[in-house]
């Protein structure tokens, strides 16, 4: 409650008319005088005490609470003061009645004090318009409505609907005489209402100063909102000039001190691009966004913005300017474009796994063996059709042969599966159903390891062994015939040279007896004579090698026909300063005629011999290499020489009949033979040769266990 | 030196021309040559004189082979020098041949290497 100021008591100098416009005019400058709304009611009450009245009092309404309560009171004691307490609801008291009524009354003497009060309720109102509806054109202004009609007070209506102020209402409360004339109690009502203007317009002041006070503080509050803010926020006028940036935007839009003149520019570039983004998306009424490539001053790497946009707008509808907000979307559109280039990657990849699979399962469709995938737990995840006939996966699973195989391939798998082993060959005894009988199959497994070197999967392999060696001994057997053949042509050859070489060994004689029995002119005819006699003599020697009468194909021991080829050619080889080293291991025996390799080796040592006329180095050299597979081996045999060599555009045609490299002195016929004996023991023979260096055969035959 | 005694050569081979040719050559050497055309005629002159040296063909007049005339050569004179002529080089006559201490050649033979031979074989069995 304002404490009344105290005021020097003015004596009553003369009449009361004069009083009264004196007392008039220095009222009204008294209350012009108050600062604040608080101050009104003291005033108020002295200047009323002032006019002869003996106490007053001013109640106000709380309408928060609905609280009625004295605000400020003159001549009254606090205790009297506590019977004006009341709220609006009591309607039982006279003065709440009064309130309601907004209409000023006198309450009888007795009614609530001994003494007639003269109650005069207030209330915001002002005959002018509030300069918000002035300015909005509204029409409806609290202070107006309340002025022109003053009805009941109506707490939820006292709000003002164009400037949001909340009005005020009191009571005046004036004890007066009860002698009291007309012309005081209008002198009174006149001063009350005089001093409601004044209290209206400071109200009026102080709601602007409030709402000024709270528009500071939610501007500051926007301001931290705004700076606290990571991304850009710029607000602009309507015509794209900004008004207000953050700290993020500033890094983009404003000229930091002691900028380079590249980043002058960068903010330069920044502003003109931000300038063009404002103006097309300010085209569109709403809220609208676009792409936005900025420079940061700072650090000079380009940063991807999305620009959202929203347009601002006055209380009366007037767009006012733009409110951007820019996202930065560098790091967002870079994980898209990964994510995009890895789901690309991705299919490329499922791509390749989805052909890789199809060729794979081609492969293993065209293999012609049985095939069985297991896991790491020994259990089959994939067979192929042939596998499926022998441990069945579809109807015929119940088979009893099948179901043996089952037993029989789950002991293999398992054992394979966790043995130490990567690889395995086993033979594997099956039932095969389409033919009912028992087959022998070779089963090859390896293992396939997952990235925790775990066995994933097992691929087991199962060749029909039985099979495979009735091929073998096909084989073994056209060779046979094969050999044979080549014998048969070689007896007839051998026939034929035998043949021929008794009237030949009688016209070789006869030319050596020749000279000196023949005139010169004859010389050259003499010449002709010996050179192609001894021609088809070499012929012949060589034809007569290929039969043996002896020839037999059976297994044989072809170290020992090397040893035996080496003793025949020593002294020839030594005379001649040849070294024989020879490098024989361990061999299983070979099939085939003993007579024949005999012929091979004869045949390769007599030209090594030849192609060293100043001596040399022969190495013979033999190994057995073993099978990988358990199956398959051969036996290698080298014959290797330091002589003259084959011209390069002979080594490949030396193995056709009648290719000498030794002009008169061969008969071009011995590699040939060698080759036609070498196939037909179904094995091949490779040549390599470099003039002035040397040759070296290299000869391999097939070994079947 | 003295003029040392022509060698005795006594050479079996069922083809006569064949066997002009090689007593025409062996003679020009210096040989005294006694030709025959079978295993008969062979044994026929080796009752008649002693040979320094004996060569003979393999496959003689119908089954008959150099081996039987080397067989008698030897019985009469287990140190006379025997030369075995063949045109069919196989393994087991070879080896035969060889043990028996007859050297072999295969026809049709190189002639100065045949004619070295028999000079080198007829020096050392007078050694």
């Amino acid at each position: 409650m304002a404490t009344p100021l105290l005021r020097k008591q003015l004596p009553d100098p003369g009449g009361f008319v004069e009083r009264r416009k004196s007392v008039r005019d220095s009222t009204a400058l008294r209350l012009l005088s108050a600062e604040r709304s608080e101050e009104i009611f003291p005033i108020l009450l002295e200047e009323i005490l002032a006019l002869g009245f003996s106490r007053a009092l001013a109640l106000e309404v709380d309408f928060e609470s609905g609280a009625v309560r004295p605000v400020a009171a003159l001549k009254y004691q606090s205790s009297q003061l506590q019977k004006f307490q009341s709220t609006l609801w009591a309607s039982e008291n006279p003065l709440i009645s009064l309130l309601h009524g907004l209409k000023p009354a006198i309450v009888p003497a007795g009614a609530w004090e001994r003494e007639p009060l003269y109650c005069h309720p207030l209330i915001y109102r002002n005959r002018n318009q509030c300069w918000e509806a002035e300015r909005e054109r509204r029409r409806e202004c609290l202070a107006v409505q309340n002025f022109r009609s003053p009805q009941k007070l109506q707490l939820q209506e006292q709000v003002c609907a164009s400037c949001g102020m909340r009005a005020y209402a009191a009571m005046v409360v004036v004890q007066i005489s009860r002698d009291c004339t007309e012309g005081q109690l209008r002198h009174l009502r006149n001063l009350i209402e005089t001093a409601n203007r004044y209290l209206a317009r400071l109200f009026k002041v102080e709601h602007y100063y409030n709402r000024m006070r709270d528009m500071d503080v939610t501007i500051s509050q926007m301001h931290t909102v705004m700076q606290s803010m990571a991304d850009p926020v710029i607000l602009t006028d309507s015509h794209h000039r900004v008004i207000m940036l953050n700290k993020a935007a500033e890094r983009f839009f404003k000229l930091p001190e002691g900028v380079t003149e590249g980043g002058a520019r960068a903010v330069e570039l920044n502003n003109l691009y931000f300038s063009a983004a404002l103006s097309s998306m300010a085209v569109s009424g709403t809220e609208s966004h676009r792409d936005l490539t900025l420079v940061d001053v700072m650090e000079g790497e380009e940063v991807l913005f999305e620009a959202v946009c929203a347009p601002t707008f006055t209380s009366d509808g007037v767009r006012s300017g733009m409110v951007t907000v820019m996202r930065d979307v560098t790091d967002l559109r870079r994980a898209d474009q990964e994510v995009r280039s890895n789901l690309q990657k991705l299919r490329d990849a499922e791509e390749v796994v989805r052909q890789d699979r199809d060729r794979l399962n081609l492969v293993i469709e065209n293999v012609g063996d049985p095939i069985v995938v297991a896991d790491g737990a020994a259990k089959m995840v994939l067979l192929d059709p042939l596998a499926k006939e022998l441990f069945g996966m579809e109807d015929n699973t119940r088979h009893p042969a099948v179901v043996r195989n089952q037993a029989r391939l789950d002991a293999y798998l398992t054992a394979f599966t966790f043995s130490f082993a990567d690889s395995q060959n086993r033979p594997l005894r099956l039932h095969n159903p389409a033919s009912n009988s028992e087959i022998e199959y070779a089963a090859r497994s390896g293992k396939i390891y997952d990235a925790r070197g775990q066995v994933a999967y097992t691929v087991t392999v199962l060749r029909d062994l039985t099979a495979w060696k009735k091929v073998e001994q096909l084989q073994l057997e056209r060779r046979m015939l094969e050999v044979e053949k080549f014998a048969a042509t070689g007896r007839l050859a051998g026939t034929i040279a035998h043949e021929i070489n008794n009237p030949l060994e009688a016209i070789k004689n006869a030319i050596y007896l020749l000279p000196g029995k023949l005139k010169p002119p004859a010389h050259p005819v003499y010449d002709i004579l010996k050179s192609e006699t001894e021609r088809v003599t070499r012929i012949v020697r060589q034809m007569l090698g290929l039969y043996r009468n002896t020839d037999q194909v059976g297994p044989f021991d072809l170290n020992s026909v090397i040893d035996d080829t080496l003793t025949l050619f020593a002294r020839q080889l030594s005379t001649a300063s040849i070294e024989a080293d020879k490098q024989l291991g361990n061999l299983p025996p070979i099939v085939g005629s003993a007579d024949q390799f005999r012929q091979v080796l004869s045949n390769l040592v007599v030209n090594a011999r030849d192609s060293m006329a100043k001596g040399g180095r022969l190495v013979i050299r033999t190994r057995h290499l073993r099978a990988t597979d358990g199956l398959h081996g051969s036996v290698n045999i080298v014959v290797a020489d330091t002589g003259c060599g084959i011209p390069a555009d002979m080594v490949q045609s030396v193995f056709e009949p009648f290719v000498s490299t030794k002009g008169e002195k061969g008969t071009g016929l011995g590699l040939w033979i060698v080759k036609g004996i070498v196939e037909n023991h179904s094995g091949s023979i490779r040549v390599r040769s470099r003039q002035g260096k040397g040759t070296v055969f290299k000869l391999a035959f097939p070994i079947v266990r | 030196m003295a003029k040392a005694k022509k060698p005795e050569v006594l050479v079996v081979e069922d083809e006569a021309s064949v066997l002009l040719t090689y007593r025409m050559m062996l003679e020009e050497q210096g040989y005294i040559v006694s030709p025959a055309l079978s295993s008969q005629e062979a044994e026929a002159l080796l009752g008649k004189k002693r040979f320094d040296l004996v060569l003979c063909d393999l496959s003689l007049e119908q089954n008959h082979t150099g081996f039987e005339v080397f067989e008698r050569v030897r019985k009469r004179d287990p140190k006379v020098p025997c030369v075995m002529l063949t045109g069919y080089a196989n393994r087991e006559t070879t080896e035969r041949a060889e043990q028996a201490g007859i050297t072999v050649f295969f026809k049709p033979i190189e002639i100065d290497d045949f004619l070295q031979t028999l000079k080198t074989i007829l020096r050392n069995s007078h050694a």
